[in-house]
């Protein structure tokens, strides 16, 4: 009975058959067989990306590509073949097919993320920024495009953006510890330490392992003048064995420079 | 380094002038913005508008979970 269920599997895993031929014209056949072509190249490219042989998954995609298929087929190899580049360290290579694939399917909303991704990674920002603004007005509500534009916001000095977005992400998700201390930074770099202070409160007291927003928190309640409760949060930090090493270094020196006074 | 950043503290918050722009300076190095999620991933033949494609999902999920960001 088992070997029948794993034949059976097996069986499952081959792809959808395609249509079988029902003429003799030769520009048919050559467009059949060519969108068989494409099929099957999509589940070989898949299956390589899932084992991370990205190499071999890009080869797939470029010989899609190379088919010119029509759409979503065309956008979507664009998409999985960026994700290939970007694993193999190719970012301008991944971004260039993952602008390609917005360009041919506009509403391409994973496409937008993981350029955005991808642009961060490569220090686009100017570029990350113009497609965050686009997925944020085809998704206003998606928490990846709220949560992306932030990041880009914050990373590019624009702390109005990044306060915005981040605290629209927050009132759907009040208990996401990373977006809490994105926000406390872009509260840190407008000098609004009292809602820099809470919202680094709240991410610790979310995620208790969470060194780095402790540090911030330390760093703030230090601009404020709290200096014995700056120095617990340092403390803390220095004592955590699971922190970053030269995070925990910079918390040790801030914790006894605050005990030496 | 620790001395360094040790003494750049003492000069900062206990007497308040010279190598305050140096501890603004690791400081600021310390509170960077948290990492870029990851990619989401790779979407089959039948393309992006079909019911189980779950990157396009994702990516417009209201969620941070169903959005697949990091977990903290």
């Amino acid at each position: 009975m088992f070997a029948a269920c794993g034949s059976f599997a097996r069986a499952q895993m081959y792809p959808h058959a395609t249509p079988a031929p029902r003429t003799t014209s030769v520009p048919e056949l050559r467009a059949l067989a060519t969108g068989r072509e494409v099929v099957e190249r999509f589940h070989l490219g898949i299956a390589a990306e899932q084992r991370a042989d990205w190499p071999a998954a890009a080869a797939e995609f470029e010989r899609i590509i190379a088919l010119d298929p029509g759409e979503p087929q065309n956008s979507t190899a664009r998409y999985d073949l960026g994700i290939a580049y970007a694993n193999m360290r190719r970012l301008d290579d991944a971004a260039r097919q993952l602008q390609s694939a917005i360009a041919r399917d506009p509403g391409f909303l994973a496409a937008m993320a993981n350029l955005i991704a991808v642009d961060l990674s490569r220090g686009d920002l100017r570029d990350a920024r113009a497609v965050a603004d686009r997925f944020v007005a085809a998704a206003p509500d998606s928490a990846r495009a709220l949560y992306e534009r932030g990041l880009v916001a914050l990373r590019s000095g624009d702390m109005v953006t990044a306060r915005n977005d981040f605290g629209q992400f927050l009132q759907a998700n009040p208990k996401y510890a990373y977006a809490h201390y994105n926000l406390g930074l872009a509260q840190t770099k407008t000098s609004d330490y009292a809602s820099a202070e809470r919202e680094f409160q709240l991410a610790v007291d979310l995620a208790p392992q969470y060194s780095r927003a402790r540090f911030a928190l330390g760093t703030v309640l230090l601009r404020e003048g709290k200096r014995a409760q700056a120095r617990a949060a340092f403390a803390t930090v220095a004592g955590d064995s699971a922190t970053d090493p030269a995070l925990r270094n910079l918390a040790v020196a801030m914790r006894d420079a605050i005990k030496s006074r | 380094m620790l001395a360094a950043v040790l003494a750049v503290c003492t000069l900062t918050f206990e007497r308040g002038y010279a190598g305050a722009q140096s501890l603004e300076a690791m400081l600021d190095g310390a509170l960077q913005p948290s990492a870029a999620p990851s990619l989401l991933g790779p979407i089959t033949e039948a393309g992006r508008v079909g019911w189980a494609c779950k990157p396009e999902q994702a990516a417009a999920a209201n969620s941070w979970q169903n959005a697949e960001l990091p977990r903290p």
